[in-house]
């Protein structure tokens, strides 16, 4: 039946719709950078969402699980066989993303009879300058965009905009590593009550109130609000973490933060409720 | 779909092939590398190897670094012929890297051991051929048990664990006496020689082999030419810059020769 295009059309509209319900409950990934290097920061439920892809590549992934992993794995394959034929430092974000998973994610989205990935993917790159670092997002759909300074992933594209927003209106000059977890941590804030804010607007438009109000007013939340929020869900979820680190020894610049670390560099509000 | 996180395997599913025997022409003569040693001592395990690489009465190069370091904890020495040498330290190298990033964690340092193995067996029709015979030394810092570990091998794969120490290439005979000489009859035993002391013998020895083996380079002050010596402890592996075993040659070998 899919054979007639405007069956297509609709199938693949279905398909959009689907996908986004599929994200709802995800945690929105944030990446930006720093003076020595980039962050990626999310507060994940149990499985991981931070990972190294090569030397000088990281992935932040939002979604399934299970479709994570396996373009996590066409992404490792892909980067180690290229920096073992060429060299390292042909191993690119750019192209790992343009040239290999990206046409991927399009194809598994367009054929409708098959199952698409449910995944959006972030691949930082730490350049060999600060200069040439670059960020990279790819939508369940195969659509990519390549950005530098900041990119986040998140269940919307309205709560995405409200996230970058806020990063591009709060980021300094300069950030130490402290600092941009500090505002990598509020901007996941932002996005995670952005969304509680839809959820809630949307269950007041299929039951209106009475004093018939509309969607609230969006104000941005102070920074105070933002902690509170994180530190009300940092008890049942991980704060994780991980950085390319332009200074690491060594030829893999990736590194996790683990709990010692994260109990020196969280703002002081949040220590508490990580570490004790 | 081959074992899980097997860079190797990967590759051979590409078409890959290491060691394949090829004939040798006559009249060529093959590039080959010399002395390497690795000891251990108080802090963990010292690798080194002089610089020269020849084929046949021919100095080909004398700045080769023999003696390389594979991750933060392992080193691999090579003796033999270099262009597999390298292209094994390649593999193990993206190997490593390729398991600790599917499998998320680190491959074992007896994990470690069996890639180097695995690779040299693939590779016994070259060296049988003569064009691909490589001896090395792996060195390597065990982190689960927290101590530092040699081993040696033959051409054909075979494993051994020099426990306290082990060598290898053309100028190796000699040393070895001396390694024996050394670590049963010398003031102290190798192993609880301080880093200082763990490098000067390194230069002596090395000193020594280029003494009596011509494919092994020397150290050439003129030139600032220094053997390449690496520390693999529990804090990663280590390179000694030239600028510290210039006063130590200068000040301990220069006056025994």
């Amino acid at each position: 039946m899919y054979e007639e295009p405007y069956r297509w059309v609709e199938a693949v509209g279905n398909r959009r719709q689907y996908l986004d319900e599929q994200f709802k409950q995800g945690s929105p990934v944030v990446a930006l950078t720093y003076e020595g290097g980039i962050l990626l920061t999310t507060v994940s439920k149990g499985t991981p969402k931070l990972y190294e892809i090569y030397d000088r590549l990281a992935l932040g992934g939002m979604g399934h699980p299970t479709d994570l992993e396996k373009l996590r794995f066409s992404l490792l394959e892909m980067a180690h066989v290229e920096g073992f034929n060429r060299s390292p430092s042909d191993v690119t974000g750019s192209r790992l993303v343009k040239y290999g998973i990206a046409p991927v994610i399009k194809q598994a989205f367009e054929e409708v009879y098959k199952a698409p990935f449910i995944v959006r993917i972030l691949v930082a790159e730490l350049g060999q300058k600060p200069e040439k670092d670059a960020l990279l997002t790819i939508n369940y759909d195969g659509t990519f965009e390549e950005t530098t300074g900041r990119a986040v992933l998140a269940a919307t594209s309205a709560v995405q905009t409200k996230m970058v927003s806020y990063l591009k209106e709060q980021t300094p000059a300069t950030l130490s590593l402290e600092q941009a977890l500090d505002l990598a941590l509020r901007t996941w804030a932002i996005g995670s009550l952005a969304h509680q804010q839809d959820e809630a607007d949307q269950q007041a438009e299929a039951n209106p109130p009475t004093s018939g109000a509309g969607p609230s007013a969006v104000a941005i939340p102070s920074s105070d609000t933002l902690i509170a929020h994180l530190r009300g869900i940092a008890g049942e979820r991980t704060i994780e973490c991980a950085v390319l680190d332009r200074q690491a020894p060594g030829t893999s610049k990736y590194r996790s933060l683990k709990q010692a670390d994260l109990s020196r560099l969280l703002p002081k509000a949040l220590q508490s409720v990580v570490v004790g | 779909m081959g074992m899980q996180g097997d860079f190797l395997q990967l590759l051979k599913e590409q078409g890959y092939t290491l060691g394949a025997p090829t004939a040798i022409g006559s009249g060529h003569a093959l590039t080959n590398a010399t002395t390497i040693l690795a000891f251990k001592y108080r802090d963990g395990v010292l690798v080194a190897g002089d610089r020269r690489a020849t084929a046949g009465n021919m100095v080909m190069y004398d700045r080769t670094d023999k003696v390389l370091e594979i991750d933060r904890h392992s080193v691999m020495a090579i003796a033999g012929v270099p262009a597999t040498a390298y292209e094994m330290v390649r593999v193990l190298e993206h190997s490593f890297k390729y398991y600790r990033r599917t499998q998320l964690q680190e491959l074992s340092f007896d994990g470690k051991l069996r890639a180097v193995s695995k690779l040299l067996k693939d590779n016994v029709p070259a060296a049988l051929a003569g064009t691909g015979a490589v001896v090395p030394v792996f060195a390597g810092y065990d982190m689960e048990q927290g101590s530092a570990k040699i081993y040696f091998y033959d051409i054909l794969g075979a494993e051994f664990e020099g426990v306290e120490y082990a060598v290898s290439g053309s100028g190796s005979p000699t040393i070895r006496g001396i390694l024996h000489y050394l670590n049963t009859w010398g003031e102290q035993p190798l192993s609880v020689l301080s880093e200082e002391q763990a490098m000067v013998q390194a230069l002596r020895l090395l000193t020594s082999a280029a003494e009596f083996d011509s494919a092994t380079g020397g150290i050439n002050r003129e030139a600032s030419l220094y053997p390449v010596i690496k520390l693999v402890t529990g804090a990663g592996v280590q390179t000694v810059p030239d600028a510290t075993l210039k006063p130590l040659y200068e000040s301990q070998v220069v006056r025994y020769v």
